[in-house]
């Protein structure tokens, strides 16, 4: 009985020690305040992923992009885009992360608004969901474009694309539908 | 005046139809092709606007006598004077004009009805298969946006007008000047024309249609009105019905687009850029 219980015991604090030790681990590694400039704080972002914090990535962009919007400037545009070829040349993402990370926040084109099928069969369906998309996309160009790189005439564009694209896909939207009743 | 306002309403049909064909054929292939103005659109919208113009003339007339004996009963204080004899001739009068202006929309609102329907359908029609079947997503935004680019030259932001309430004939003059004030630049895409179009032209068939339905219920109660000489609420209904639909009586939207602004350089240009 008393064997039995040590045992029990000793195996629960081996576990304990064990999963203490690699979160201590993982926390001290991966965790890192970026808070000098732009061009800095990327390579040390770039070191971080390199050496096995690629799931940090997303919260080492939001200190990028809040980095780049309290020190606007036209040229941080081209800083993030080296910086996102660079990580995707180091495999830590794809190209197509690389890419639609990029364009969400730098581009007047909207990622939410891709895709290869025809629009009737691809976007009517789910036109609410993409405006709706497009809509959150349009607050990451504003960060993007205005905040981070000065450029509120590329917003505006992105701006002017949206109510576009409501009034086109209303209509033609609706013009699928009718083919169907 | 009026021989005048024909004039430019003949004029404006006239080179409605030359300037979508001269933008369509002048619109540089910056995305899918799109054919969504062929002759057949273009003569649909030329028969609409027409028919729209005929309809006003034959109507605007009626509506003022009816707005100015409406007035004169309400000023009169004819309101619950039941015995007064003036009051009475008043509104047989005022029952009257509404009845002839029935019978005109129970004449004209067939044609009005079949322009607007053929516009609707022949749109719907391009609409679908331009945008809707040989288009992808990201090529309708390509489509856009090789239009939507060109606005930071631009002073004045375009206004779309969207669906308000304006005169039915007035609506094309603006397709006109949206159309042919951007030939050079061609900013405004025929896509973003097409759709706001056919959106209105959808909403009007509706308001038609339901209009439709009622002028024969309201010329019956009229008719046994006239005898006890009264204003009923129908008659008010009726009557701002077509003056919305004719005339419009909604202010108009706000345009979609927003003030741009001039860019001072060429952008950087990212690889990564789709």
């Amino acid at each position: 009985m008393t064997f039995r219980y040590l045992s029990s015991l000793s195996i629960t604090l081996a576990a304990l020690l064990l999963s203490a030790c690699a979160s201590t681990q993982v926390a001290d590694t991966c965790s890192v305040s970026l808070k000098s400039n732009l061009a800095y704080s990327m390579r040390m972002a770039e070191s971080k992923l390199s050496t096995g914090c690629e799931y940090s990535l997303d919260n080492y962009l939001d200190q990028l992009l809040d980095i780049a919007a309290n020190n606007p400037d036209s040229d941080n545009r081209r800083q993030f885009s080296d910086f996102l070829v660079r990580i995707s040349d180091q495999g830590v993402i794809s190209k197509r992360q690389a890419k639609s990370t990029y364009n969400r926040y730098f581009n007047v084109k909207f990622v939410s608004l891709t895709g290869e099928y025809n629009t009737c069969s691809q976007t009517c369906p789910v036109k609410s969901r993409v405006l709706a998309d497009m809509q959150s996309e349009l607050l990451d160009k504003e960060l993007g474009l205005v905040q981070a790189s000065q450029d509120s005439a590329s917003y505006y564009r992105a701006d002017h694309l949206l109510k576009e694209v409501q009034l086109v896909l209303e209509a033609t939207c609706r013009a699928c539908e009718s083919e169907t009743l | 005046m009026k021989t005048r306002s024909k004039f430019i309403t003949t004029c404006f049909s006239a080179a409605l139809v030359t300037s979508l064909m001269a933008t369509t054929a002048a619109a540089k292939p910056t995305g899918p092709v799109m054919r969504l103005f062929p002759t057949t659109v273009l003569e649909d919208i030329r028969e609409t606007s027409e028919v729209a113009e005929e309809m006003e003339n034959n109507i605007q007339d009626v509506i003022t006598r009816l707005d100015l004996q409406q007035q004169l009963f309400v000023e009169s204080q004819c309101a619950g004077a039941d015995e007064d004899p003036g009051c009475e001739r008043i509104a047989k009068q005022l029952g009257a004009t509404y009845l002839e202006m029935l019978g005109i929309m129970t004449a004209k609102l067939p044609d009005m009805e079949r322009a607007v329907s053929n516009t609707r359908n022949s749109l719907e029609k391009r609409l679908r298969v331009e945008l809707g079947q040989n288009s992808t997503p990201t090529s309708l935004q390509d489509a856009l946006l090789g239009t939507v680019s060109n606005i930071k030259t631009e002073k004045d932001p375009i206004a779309l007008r969207g669906r308000s309430g304006v005169r039915l004939s007035d609506r094309f003059k603006e397709y006109y000047d949206l159309v042919a004030t951007r030939q050079n630049g061609a900013n405004q895409s025929l896509a973003v024309i097409a759709s706001d179009i056919y959106l209105d032209m959808d909403e009007a068939s509706h308001l038609i249609a339901a209009t439709q339905e009622e002028i024969g219920r309201a010329t019956l109660m009229e008719q046994l009105n006239q005898s006890f000489g009264q204003i009923t609420p129908e008659m008010t209904e009726v009557v701002n019905g077509v003056k919305s639909i004719l005339f419009g009586e909604t202010p108009g939207d706000a345009p979609i687009a927003s003030a741009p602004l001039l860019a001072e350089e060429m952008p950087f240009v990212s690889p990564l850029e789709f």
